[in-house]
């Protein structure tokens, strides 16, 4: 933006900013090669190589067919697809309640908000609750915990507060009730920020994982972050391995569990990375904005 | 075409008459209301089991302040708090300048397709789960084939397992702190940066003022506000060190080192069945973040205007 095209200083900033945009590619991307390597080939990979060493899917192909992993991919979906569904549905409705003029007790609910967004309770508390409610080793525990976040409700009715009151009105003389208006009028011109916090939602439920591995006990309710955990801290190995039916047909002397793992850890980006264009286009302009305009 | 309607006898009906009249309006309320109330003021106040002996059978004993005196003469727990504070102090003034500069980096290369693409790598670790970053770290930092120490052995230094040492450990959870956060932390300077109007450069620009003069002068003055609301906030949350990265960080040899309030709640709490004393230390750390956050919030609504919320 200022003086010449180039100079000395500028060139050192664009090769900082250079290593550091490697330094954050070159894990992740190094991630992808282990995964698409091949397993006698994958020990020759290096941590900054970025290119498979003999291409092969094998990997993926043990992973995906290994009954527990398709099951903890099922139940992350499940979570976060009904989750989202949940979260944007109830913080939109409450949204809309929580900006209509003539509310009685506006203030009350208010403050109870306010004091929900500070309070944090405590995890053994939510564990006995979960337990109480019958909802422990239940996915629906996942997808209720945290379901209408006050940040994203008080967004939500910032964005309400700016649809022309006359609108709503104008139904309402044509006899619509509030359920109708909510529908017809507020849900339908409220797609972007839906989209936004849609987002928000989506990807910390599916990212959840310390509550899943509190709430969820059994191995069938096991989420896809609780399961990579055990590969990635525990190191532990016996649900990965014992697909022998794949291997004799695929010239594979042994599986290595570090590819095996790589591409688990590939499989648990791939929403987040399918995700990526939106969440640049909706959800990053979106915080921009927001941030000017505070 | 709206304001057609006759206006009312009574110009303020009773509030009865009014919930009776938007009764559907109530029934929309009930279901976050409800769930609130189940999933948030219950466990709250289940809470009250750190003044309480918790018993299996029959009703819990009321013993005031036994467990938290209990707690404080734990030389573990005084530990924990100690852990708690130098990684949430660690990571707040280490991290804090990063961002600032990173977005003072990229405004020199403003509408560049390099700026954009350097922006757009930055942000992807951010959505990436603790445990998919600690996937990613175990390997770069693997001490036979990580990035790191095939830099390191490159130039002749030593390879270390830093992920079981004692002295890198609190390090790795700074680094990959940053690593995670800096580009997402750095879009709100960066609208401060955008936002800032052009004629200001112009004018200055007219005075003879340098590259260095127009950041000292206009756009770090500009980044002050945002600068100080961001600092004074994260000081309240000093008590979350970051309970989901240390548990995906953490190993037998370092666990004491990075044991911090969250881990210890869940290890006495849920591992060990030691409900009281896990619920005693939950909320001595929930009602100290109160407090930080609401003296902080007020700091900052008095000194820029604006606060959390």
């Amino acid at each position: 933006m200022v003086g010449k095209k180039f100079t000395l200083p500028k060139l050192a900033i664009g090769l900082v900013l250079s290593l550091i945009a490697l330094a954050m590619f070159i894990p992740v991307i190094n991630i992808f090669a282990r995964a698409f390597s091949h397993p006698d080939k994958v020990h020759e990979l290096t941590g900054l190589g970025v290119i498979p060493k003999g291409f092969s899917l094998i990997n993926f192909q043990v992973v995906l067919s290994n009954p527990i992993v398709g099951q903890a991919i099922g139940n992350s979906l499940f979570i976060t697809i009904v989750g989202t569904c949940f979260s944007l549905f109830f913080t939109t409705i409450t949204a809309y309640v929580l900006t209509r003029k003539n509310l009685v007790g506006k203030t009350p609910i208010m403050i109870f908000l306010i004091i929900i967004m500070i309070f944090e309770p405590g995890y053994v508390q939510e564990y006995f609750v979960m337990k109480d409610l019958h909802l422990l080793d239940s996915l629906w525990s996942m997808v209720l915990y945290r379901m209408v976040n006050v940040f994203y409700l008080v967004i939500m009715m910032r964005f309400i507060e700016e649809i022309p009151e006359s609108l709503m009105e104008a139904a309402k003389i044509d006899g619509a009730g509030h359920m109708r208006v909510f529908v017809r009028i507020v849900l339908p011109l409220s797609r972007i920020p839906l989209l936004t916090i849609g987002m928000f939602y989506a990807i910390a439920k599916w990212n959840e994982f310390f509550k899943s591995s509190i709430f969820l006990s059994s191995p069938n309710k096991t989420v896809l972050q609780v399961l990579l955990r055990q590969f990635v801290v525990e190191r532990d190995t016996s649900t990965l391995v014992g697909i022998t039916e794949l291997l004799k047909n695929s010239n594979v002397a042994q599986l290595d569990f570090n590819a095996l793992k790589a591409a688990t850890i590939v499989v648990a980006m791939v929403p987040i990375l399918m995700l990526y264009p939106i969440i640049l286009k909706y959800y990053t302009s979106g915080v921009m904005e927001g941030g000017v305009k505070e | 075409m709206s304001r057609m309607r006759t206006v009312p006898a009574d110009p303020k009906p009773s509030k009865l008459k009014q919930i009776r009249a938007d009764k559907i309006l109530y029934l929309m309320l009930l279901p976050a209301i409800a769930f609130y109330a189940l999933f948030h003021i219950w466990p709250i106040y289940e809470m009250k089991l750190a003044f309480y002996d918790y018993r299996i059978i029959g009703d819990d004993v009321f013993v005031g302040f036994k467990h938290f005196k209990e707690l404080f003469n734990t030389p573990i727990f005084t530990q924990v708090i100690v852990n708690t504070l130098v990684i949430s102090a660690m990571k707040m003034f280490l991290l804090f300048p990063l961002p600032i500069l990173f977005a003072l980096a990229l405004n020199e290369f403003m509408n560049s397709g390099f700026r954009k693409t350097v922006q757009v790598v930055s942000y992807l670790p951010h959505f990436l789960s603790w445990v998919v970053i600690a996937g990613v770290w175990y390997e770069f930092l693997s001490p036979s084939t990580g990035a790191i120490n095939q830099i390191l052995t490159f130039f002749g230094f030593q390879a270390h397992d830093f992920l079981t040492e004692k002295s890198s450990i609190r390090w790795v959870l700074v680094a990959s702190e940053a690593w995670r956060s800096m580009g997402w932390d750095s879009i709100i300077y960066l609208a401060a940066i955008i936002g800032i109007s052009p004629t200001l450069y112009e004018a200055a620009r007219v005075d003879g003022a340098g590259r260095w003069h127009i950041m000292t002068r206009i756009v770090l003055p500009h980044l002050f506000i945002p600068m100080v609301t961001i600092f004074i906030l994260n000081i309240g949350f000093i008590m979350n060190a970051g309970l989901d990265q240390i548990l995906n960080f953490t190993n037998d040899s370092v666990a004491s080192h990075i044991d911090i309030i969250d881990t210890f709640v869940y290890r006495m709490g849920l591992l060990n069945g030691q409900y009281s004393l896990a619920t005693a230390a939950n909320l001595f750390k929930s009602v100290i973040g109160v407090i930080l956050v609401l003296s902080t919030h007020f700091l900052s609504k008095k000194m820029t205007g604006k606060g959390a919320w």
